[in-house]
């Protein structure tokens, strides 16, 4: 009877007492109401008597507790073996789920640290793509910065406005108690007392920190009065970057800081847990929106007035008792009347961006849209590893429940009440699993760190926040008694099953309890298929990526980045900065050429195009080209080979020529089999020709992963454009970290002013770009590892189990003239039937479930039957092998001793 | 865990005792046991009431009684409480107990 029913009737007989009592008193003559109240004084407290009882059933529970675990203890200690299998096993099945879960947690589930998130809206919209069919683009957004994303049915989604939809949205606003907009300042130079280091920035408006109700740790944050055109320059910094920059909160305050050469008063120190809006990124320096003026220049000043420039980004927070439905339905039709206004042509109004509110609590989505899906898919992964443990412990527990058989039964006939059995069971195996969940966090921490890691070796300025916090260590504790209850529920009903008799009379295991090992080792097999397919189909995916023809060498080449513009070189000086810069790293001895670009080749296609606008070969325009701004001897540098003419070198200035530079391809497609040096291209929007000087082997401009693979390049000379930053990169003898050390050293002789970013080799940066395969790649490996030692202990324990009960048999075989050979079939074949019955439900299932993680492959198909093949050999092999050392031990059994043993 | 001692519980105990004597007589519900004790002591003995029940849960978690819900004389549903074979067992041992404890107080009573 469980607790609340027993409380209840007990309560219901106390009634029926007190009731009875003062029945009797009344007779005796009282009225009724006296008769109550003296019922009530004779009987007592009935709160109190109520308490004491349920205390007799919580004493007896825990005492009772105490002897199981007690008794629990002593059978760990006795079988120290198995004991420690089963914990180290589960430590690492219920680590891995902790270390995958918390990354979940920090990236989807957790929300911003600000008061009463679940208040708080990001604003977007969505529209139509603007090209559809045709192949104009035709929108009201004209420019932006910003990015967007795809939405459902093909649409287009973005958080970005123009300025002028942020005023018109804050114009009394009935929904929102406050509006605020910020948007993303990226990298730059932040000089504190000379010195110089790169810093993320966050622009914000007014209305940004009171919108999101933060505290300062120190000095005050940016407000309205802040956030105008010519108000003093003032900032706000990180904690973190106060303290390991300005010497605490408190002394920050106050201070002259440089940001991209700009001087800033920092006013105040957000507080230590607070990361911006965006838990993808940690901004170190906040700054009123107003003063991208002073920072960017003239083009900034521009953007406010432009409404057809799409920029800032917005979040609202709901007055009390406003609805987020509720909120749209005020503002979308707003939003839809001033964009129509911007609208310019038909074409632009059929178009037009409605907008959508999104809950905000969890701040900006990015990380979400770039990692939900992966984490599901190893979350699934890791879940089906912990399924596969529980399965093995309750194999081997099972098998061990078989020899406890005879101790059950002799419990049970001596009057202990099967529960009470079942309880004691199963508190053994929820302490197994309790232990392996502690230990299991060990692991956890290493495994966060290590995903951490791998996670953030990804995308730059990927701040994760991943952390053992209470939501974590509980989801571990649930799991660890959900394990335990698991793997130790059927054993548990196993051997206390109430047919005792049989059991007291000869001890050996039945029918019933063979088959269920037997199920849960097909299961096995069949869940590590799925694990072995998923790892064979990543790591085809890693190797397709890896085996990628670059076209130049990935090998002994340093790459880093400055930016002397944002230290206050302009133009025409910059050029010659960079160029002496250039011979200066060109001098350090075991640098055999040094070069720069825009970006790196790698990562040119998100870098933007070093051109804007048409390009023209005579009246054919050039479509999808890439270009890349290069300095003398890039394609010495980077190995590729020049196949007529010359490569961008010193001669190439801001005064001579302007030269270019084409790819074999761009040549083909455009000269046909003439000869491209010395005929020229015309540059539409700058009004200006290039001379081509050189043809350069193809090689692929950007991402490995880009779908349109189009070797068509064209190089322009960097000095002959307006450059801003500059990647450079050195060709070296050995290892090219070895290098870094001189070139910071150089750097600072040049300029001090200017930091030193980004430093990386080429194949660092080149697999910076497929991180997540190779992250997939790498855990998948480990995790078919672990499956397939898994299933292997399980298949070993079942067979030698099976073995140990039918010594019996195989000896009568074996003495009746049985050769050793058929023994070791018999073994094999249940081995074989086994595996097959596994791989029979597991190979539909990965064809369908291999589907999910399409996206993930990279010209790898799904069901690759090379891939699925491997998987099934392995699988069978490993199989075999587990099968095999049982299988020996039945050839050798002697029929003699088997016979005198029976 | 501390339970407050019983007031006026000359003899500790006797409460369990008093109630698996009564259930070993008849099957009877709480307010029952208080009557029979009461009437059959001719009022000498009045069971505090409201301890009647955690002690009922004790003796029910030992094994020593069962409660199931059946009907009182009234017609009212109530749980009705039978002895169990180990719960006679366990009157015995206290009866004897019993005996020789008030044996003994008996033989100090009238020593000279």
């Amino acid at each position: 009877m469980d607790s609340a029913r027993r409380s209840e009737a007990l309560r219901e007989e106390m009634e029926l007492h007190l009731a009875e009592k003062a029945e009797e008193l009344e007779a005796d003559g009282l009225t009724a109401e006296r008769a109550r109240a003296e019922a009530r004084r004779r009987f007592g407290n009935v709160g109190l008597k109520h308490e004491q009882s349920r205390e007799i059933w919580m004493t007896r529970f825990f005492s009772e507790l105490g002897q199981d675990i007690r008794y629990g203890c002593r059978t760990m200690a006795a079988n120290k073996a198995f004991s420690a299998l089963a914990v180290l096993s589960l430590a690492l099945g219920i680590g891995a789920n902790t270390a995958i879960f918390s990354l979940m947690e920090s990236i989807l589930l957790r929300s911003l640290p600000v008061a009463d998130p679940e208040s708080l809206v990001v604003l977007n919209w969505h529209s139509r793509p603007p090209k559809d069919g045709d192949k104009e683009s035709v929108h009201v957004v004209h420019g932006l910065q910003g990015i967007f994303w795809p939405g459902a049915n093909g649409a287009l989604v973005s958080g970005i406005f123009p300025y002028r939809a942020f005023e018109t949205l804050r114009e009394e606003n009935p929904v929102f108690s406050t509006l605020f907009g910020y948007f993303n300042g990226h990298d730059r130079t932040l000089t504190v007392r000379w010195q110089a280091m790169s810093a993320s920035t966050e622009y914000v408006t007014g209305e940004y920190f009171r919108g999101l109700a933060v505290s300062p740790a120190a000095g005050r944050l940016i407000d309205s009065e802040d956030d105008r055109l010519g108000a003093a320059p003032v900032a706000v910094i990180s904690f973190a970057t106060s303290q390991n920059r300005l010497g605490g909160p408190s002394n920050a305050i106050g201070q002259s800081i440089l940001v991209d050469n700009v001087p800033f008063t920092v006013i105040g120190v957000a507080p230590p847990e607070f990361f911006g809006v965006d838990p993808a990124a940690a901004p170190e320096v906040y700054l009123p929106l107003h003063t991208n003026v002073l920072v960017d220049g003239a083009r900034a000043a521009r953007i406010y007035g432009d409404e057809n420039f799409y920029w800032i980004e917005m979040m609202g927070r709901l007055r009390p008792g406003v609805s987020m439905a509720q909120a749209q339905a005020v503002l979308a039709p707003r939003f839809h009347q001033w964009v129509a206004t911007t609208a310019k042509t038909d074409g632009e109004r059929v178009k037009l961006p409605a907008l959508i509110l999104n809950p905000g609590a969890e701040g900006l989505g990015s990380l979400r849209r770039q990692y939900s899906k992966p984490l599901y898919v190893l979350l699934t992964m890791v879940g089906l590893i912990l399924a596969l443990e529980c399965a093995n412990i309750a194999n081997l527990l099972l098998a061990r429940a078989a020899a406890r058989r005879r101790e059950m039964a002799v419990r049970l006939s001596l009057g202990a009440g099967r529960p009470r059995v079942v309880r004691q069971l199963l508190t053994e195996s929820v302490m197994l699993a309790s232990l392996g969940g502690a230990l299991g966090v060990v692991f956890a921490i290493w495994g966060m760190r290590t995903l951490t890691v791998l996670l953030s070796s990804g995308p730059r300025n990927l701040t994760l926040h991943a952390e053992l916090n209470w939501s974590v260590l509980g989801v571990t504790a649930a799991l660890s008694v959900v394990c335990g209850l698991l793997f130790g529920l059927a054993p548990a009903i196993q051997s206390t099953r109430p047919d005792v008799m049989p059991a007291l009379k000869n001890g050996r295991g039945g029918g019933p309890r063979r088959r269920a090992q037997h199920v849960l080792v097909v299961a096995q097999i069949a869940v590590s298929f799925l694990i072995l397919v998923a790892a064979g189909l990543f790591v085809r995916t890693l190797n397709k990526l890896h085996s990628v023809q670059l076209g130049y060498s990935r090998e002994n080449i340093l790459l880093f980045t400055v930016n002397a513009r944002q230290a206050g070189h302009r133009d025409p000086e910059i050029v010659t900065f960079y160029a002496d810069l250039r011979k200066r790293l060109e001098s350090i001895p075991g640098v055999s050429s040094a070069t720069l670009s825009h970006s790196s080749l790698i990562s040119a296609g998100l870098a933007g195009s070093a051109i804007r606008g048409e390009m023209k070969i005579g009246a054919v325009t050039i479509d999808d080209a890439g270009v890349l701004a290069a300095g003398p001897r890039f394609l010495t540098t980077m190995q590729i080979p020049i196949l007529a003419g010359r490569e961008i070198d010193e001669r190439d200035q801001r005064g001579s020529t302007p030269v270019a530079v084409i790819s074999e391809e761009l040549a083909r497609t455009y000269f046909g089999n003439e000869n491209p040096v010395g005929r020229r291209i015309t540059l539409v929007d700058e009004k200006r020709d290039l001379e081509i000087v050189g043809v350069s082997a193809n090689l692929r401009y950007g991402g490995l992963k880009d779908e349109e693979e189009s070797s068509m390049t064209m190089f322009v000379a960097a000095s002959q454009i307006s450059p801003g930053r500059m990647t450079y990169a050195l060709h070296t003898a050995g290892d090219p970290l070895r290098y870094v050390k001189s070139v910071h050293e150089i750097v600072r002789e040049a300029d001090s002013r200017i930091p030193v970013t980004n430093v990386v080799t080429q194949a660092a940066e080149i697999d910076r770009t497929i991180s997540r395969e190779i992250m997939f790649a790498k855990l998948c490996t480990g995790f078919a590892v672990l499956a397939l030692l898994m299933a292997c202990v399980g298949l070993y324990g079942t067979m030698s189990y099976d073995l140990a009960r039918q010594v019996g048999e195989i000896g009568i075989r074996m003495a009746l003239g049985a050769q050793r050979g058929a023994m070791v079939w018999m073994v094999l074949r249940r081995v074989l039937i086994l595996s097959a019955a596994g791989l029979a439900i597991s190979v539909p299932a990965a064809l369908i479930s291999s589907q999910l993680v399409k996206s993930f492959l990279f010209e790898t198909q799904p069901n690759d039957p090379g891939t699925l093949a491997l998987a099934a050999v392995v699988l069978l092999s490993a199989a075999i092998l587990a099968g095999y050392a049982p299988a020996r031990r039945a050839s050798r059994i002697d029929p003699l001793a088997a016979l005198r043993h029976e | 865990m501390g339970r407050k001692a019983k007031k006026n519980d000359s003899l500790p105990g006797s409460l369990d005792m008093l109630i698996l004597r009564t259930l070993s007589l008849r099957d009877v519900h709480g307010y029952g046991i208080v009557q029979f004790i009461q009437q059959s002591s001719d009022n000498e003995l009045f069971v505090e009431e409201g301890s009647l029940y955690p002690a009922l849960q004790r003796l029910e978690l030992n094994g020593w009684i069962d409660g199931v819900w059946g009907v009182t004389p009234n017609n009212r549903r109530a749980r009705i409480y039978k002895i169990t074979a180990a719960g006679r067992k366990r009157l015995a041992v206290e009866t004897r107990k019993y005996a020789k404890l008030t044996l003994a107080i008996a033989r100090v009573m009238g020593a000279e």
